[in-house]
């Protein structure tokens, strides 16, 4: 399961930089399955870096510091539910500037 | 007799702990990661402290302050100088910090306190004496040695079940990720030792994803972009292309790894080099990599054959080589070794936890000589230290961050760690002020985030560990609205032929609140048709009958509205959005038709049909009739009196809505709506719990029957999936929600069914069940079969039984296929 998920979330990112946004919709209904499967997944671009973080794995260029942030995500991180208890199963890889 | 049982790889880039259990080794799994390994490696940032996988973090940033590869320093008097600290710290503390931190990974009921902890080969006294100050200083009261090659080969022994029995030689090759040594192993009946090795420091599996940057993917990008020098510039330290290196080092350790296994690899390149996008695949093939990676690895060859030389013996006196070290994955390795020295060379062992596997085997047959007094000694003084402590933090909250603010009085308290325990936060170790902290924790969105704070003393030692705390992030804050009530969606229930209520959002949640919800249609609406979809929100009691809520958004999607026809089974996509000020928002998406429709409602616009009302009492009446019927026969004349009333009450509504013009402005109609809300709602209080009981016995009934059939040794396999169904039974049936105890009985009955089914045998009892039914379709045809089945029952001939109990069944009329009919009608809402 966790391979299909990288690979929709591949798919999904191959996408937003045709600039096209007619797949929203379909992206949107797989990500409410995964969630009805108790996968959560989380797609971390953009977010402040902290080191803290344990559930990416952090290719960091340049100085981390405050402003360091997630510049690219190659796979997302995704935590599995399991009787109401949380787990991580897959840490995200990230590129970090 | 006491055995260590514990075991410790204290490698020089990676460390593993792990257990002999009873004959079987459980490596370890690091509770903040998904990995068994932890990078030697340490961070000194001011007052935190940081190991493994996230030190290394600081490398590029801060490379003075992060301490690694101090294994090779063991024993000597260098230290390491850490300028954020102003201190000089030695490899023995370095290691002890790795080991204390292994520790960690052991679940809070079990303790190490005697351990075994590997060493290389080549350590001196000095090397080892040092390796064994590190773990008492980490805490162990027992710490017995062992030489990684005699681990590898205990490793290999073990799970291979060999006996020798004449003197032996072994090589024991390990090749990581960034060291490399051989080993000269003599094996006979009762003992290994290591007799020579040799080795660099400065070759592992590192270098390969290099050389495949460098020699393969950077000349495919510059061939596409007629760029140049790309190589110089991404290793360069002040590069634009600081990531791009990262990033085609991930690729290149992938493609790696996959040539391992395959003839063939694809390298996905999706860059942006100098503002430019380049999307491309480069084919690596294995003999390329091959080929880039010969000379490095004809000289770990090369080390072997003169370990063998430099000993006087000949490559046939060698009778095996053992590999370790993930770098050993890659078939070019054996394939080199075997041909040059031409013995068998095994890979059966996992390469990168054979030495931890090993040891633990080692522990596991070496007694502990540790007093049992000690160990009870020491709870007793843990226990004797009071810590007290108070923490502030919000419980509930919407902010993606939490402050958690904690004060502390006690001895020796001097650090602090906090972890999020479904692995994906780890303060590192902190130092307290003024014996408090104030910290930020991330939270996991929607989620229950569960926390667990270490306390720990200067030496880093573990004194208290305070666990759970626990932060609910976006269901409660003390700041926002709750609501009042349930708010449900009615839905299609195709086996009560009726419509059921689905909650969207539960009472409590806060406002503001959104959710999407994906339904399929239950029937085909044509365009231009009179048929129509309904989107009832409702607020009120998700366990109760939908027409007993009060509807505060509802959607008619007629034929004539849509742009094409509403197929039955297509997507529909609702999202809910209730402001906070409760003004809520209806989006709806039809797939088959590619159609939007929003609708917005607040309390001024509250929309009501009196059709709908109408329909609502009709659906209600029937019911309401047959509980009657019911009552009476049972005598029960106080109970049908109460639903009389009911019936009568509800009557006078329907007489009253007739007279009403469905765009009428007065407020009669919230009124009779209002009315007829009460008054089904006293029904539902009045019949709910009788149906609950039903539900409640037939769920009992079923499980009966499946623990009787669980019971006979043929079905055992079925048990688990059984024990998985019933696993949150108290909770379900503790709900007193029909719909989810029939959802169980639902799954108990396919389970039931899948028993049955899962032997010929079990339909003698259908058959003689059917052959007192004489309500067949065709009466010719059932006896005709029941012929065959007597016959087959005489020769024992279970499978034709089976056969005729699935022709007989085909021939008893299905009551549920009309009902199902009926039910397609346009009374209902259309969303399944």
């Amino acid at each position: 399961m966790i391979e299909i998920i990288n690979q929709i979330f591949a798919l999904e990112s191959k996408l937003i930089k045709t600039g096209s946004n007619d797949y929203t919709r379909n992206f949107d209904r797989i990500a409410s399955e995964f969630e009805n499967l108790n996968y959560h997944v989380i797609n971390p671009i953009g977010k402040p870096y902290r080191n803290e973080m344990t559930d990416v794995e952090a290719s960091i260029s340049g100085d981390l510091n405050k402003n360091s942030k997630i510049t690219k995500v190659l796979k997302p991180i995704i935590y599995q539910i399991d009787d109401n208890e949380t787990k991580l199963v897959q840490k995200g890889i990230v590129i970090v500037e | 007799m006491k055995t260590i049982n514990f075991a410790i790889d204290l490698g020089t880039t990676n460390s593993l702990i792990a257990k002999y259990d009873n004959g079987k080794i459980k490596i370890y799994n690091n509770p903040l990661g998904l990995k068994q390994t932890l990078p030697s490696c340490i961070a000194f940032r001011g007052n935190r402290i940081v190991i493994g996988d996230k030190a290394l973090d600081y490398l590029e940033k801060d490379a003075e302050n992060v301490c690694m590869l101090f294994k090779r320093k063991m024993g000597t008097q260098d230290t390491y100088h850490v300028p954020s600290l102003d201190q000089e710290k030695q490899p023995i503390e370095l290691s002890s910090l790795v080991l204390k931190e292994l520790k960690n990974f052991l679940p809070d009921d079990e303790t190490a306190n005697s351990v075994v902890i590997t060493i290389p080969a080549a350590f001196d006294t000095i090397q080892s004496n040092a390796t064994k100050k590190a773990g008492y200083l980490a805490g162990f009261k027992e710490v017995v040695l062992l030489q990684e090659p005699i681990a590898a080969c205990l490793a290999f022994a073990n799970t291979s079940n060999i006996a020798v029995k004449e003197k032996e030689y072994w090589i024991v090759y390990d090749f990581g990720g960034g060291t490399f040594d051989v080993a000269l192993v003599e094996v006979d009946e009762r003992e290994l030792k290591v007799i020579d090795h040799q080795g660099d420091n400065y070759l592992g599996g590192a270098d390969f994803d290099n050389l495949i940057v460098k020699n393969l993917i950077v000349p495919f990008i510059e061939e596409k972009t007629g760029q140049s020098d790309l190589w110089k510039s991404l290793k360069s330290k002040s590069s634009a292309h600081k990531g791009l290196y990262f990033e085609l080092l991930k690729k290149a350790e992938e493609a790696k790894k996959e040539l391992s296994n395959f003839e063939e690899t694809e390298i996905e390149l999706d860059i942006t080099i100098n503002s430019e996008d380049l999307y491309d695949h480069l084919i690596i093939k294995r003999e390329m990599f091959e080929n880039l990676i010969l000379s490095n690895v004809e000289n770990t060859v090369t080390i072997i054959k003169d370990i063998i030389k430099d000993n006087q013996l000949l490559n046939s006196d060698i009778k095996r080589v053992i590999l370790i070290g993930g770098t050993t994955y890659i078939p070019l390795i054996k394939k080199s070794i075997a041909n040059a020295i031409g013995v068998e060379v095994n890979a059966s062992i996992d390469p990168t936890s054979a030495v931890v596997e090993g040891a633990a085997y080692y522990a596991g047959s070496k007694p502990s000589e540790l007093k049992e007094e000690e160990n009870v000694e020491e709870e007793k003084t843990q226990e004797e230290s009071i810590i007290d402590y108070k923490f502030f933090y919000e419980q509930n909250t919407r902010d993606s961050e939490e402050l958690i603010t904690a004060k502390f009085s006690g001895v020796d308290i001097a650090n602090f760690r906090i972890i999020r325990k479904d692995g994906g936060y780890d303060s590192g170790v902190k130092a307290l002020k003024n014996n408090s902290f104030s910290e930020f924790v991330p939270l996991l969105e929607g989620r229950l985030n569960l926390f667990k704070v270490q306390l720990l003393n200067t030496d880093l030692e573990v004194l208290k560990t305070i666990d759970p705390l626990s932060i609910n992030h976006g269901s409660y804050s003390v700041n926002g609205q709750p609501l009042p009530n349930d708010i449900c969606m009615e839905v299609d229930d195709l086996d009560a032929s009726a419509t059921r209520l689905e909650r969207i959002f539960a009472k409590g949640s806060i406002l503001p609140l959104k959710k999407k919800i994906y339904k399929t249609a239950s029937k085909t609406i044509l365009k231009k048709s009179k048929s129509n979809l309904t989107i009832n929100v409702i607020e009120g009691k998700s366990n109760g009958l939908p027409s007993s809520g009060l509807s505060i958004g509802y959607i008619e999607i007629f034929g004539e509205d849509l742009e094409d026809d509403l197929i039955k089974g297509t997507d529909i996509e609702i999202e809910l959005e209730i402001s906070e000020s409760r003004e809520l928002k209806i989006n709806v998406y039809l797939q088959s038709c590619d159609q939007e429709f929003e609708n917005v409602f607040s309390e001024s616009e509250r929309s009501i049909s009196i059709n709908k009302i109408n329909t609502e009492i009709n659906t209600v009446l029937g019911d309401v009739e047959a509980v009657i019927k019911t009552a009476n026969s049972l005598e029960n004349f106080e109970y049908s009196n109460k639903l009389e009333s009911i019936r009568v009450g509800l009557i006078e509504i329907q007489i009253e809505a007739s007279m009403l013009q469905d765009d009428d402005i007065s407020d009669t109609k919230f009124q009779l709506d209002d009315k007829k809300r009460k008054l089904i709602q006293e029904f539902d209080d009045l019949t709910r719990n009788e149906l609950v009981a039903k539900e409640i016995e037939e769920y009992n009934d079923i499980k009966a029957d499946l623990e009787y059939h669980l019971n006979q040794d043929e079905n055992e396999r079925f048990k688990t999936k059984y024990q998985r169904i019933i696993q949150n039974e108290k909770e379900v049936i503790n709900s007193l929600d029909k719909y989810l105890i029939r959802s169980k009985i639902k799954e108990l009955e396919e389970l039931y069914n899948a028993i049955i089914q899962s032997s010929d045998e079990n339909f003698i009892s259908y058959y003689l069940g059917l052959k007192f039914y004489d309500n067949f379709i065709n009466k010719r045809k059932a006896e005709r079969l029941f012929e065959q089945g007597d016959k087959a029952l005489e020769q024992k001939d279970y499978k034709v039984i089976r056969h005729v109990v699935y022709g007989l069944s085909a021939l008893v009329p299905e009551s549920d296929r009309q009902k199902r009919k009926d039910f397609n009608d346009d009374s209902k809402t259309g969303l399944n």
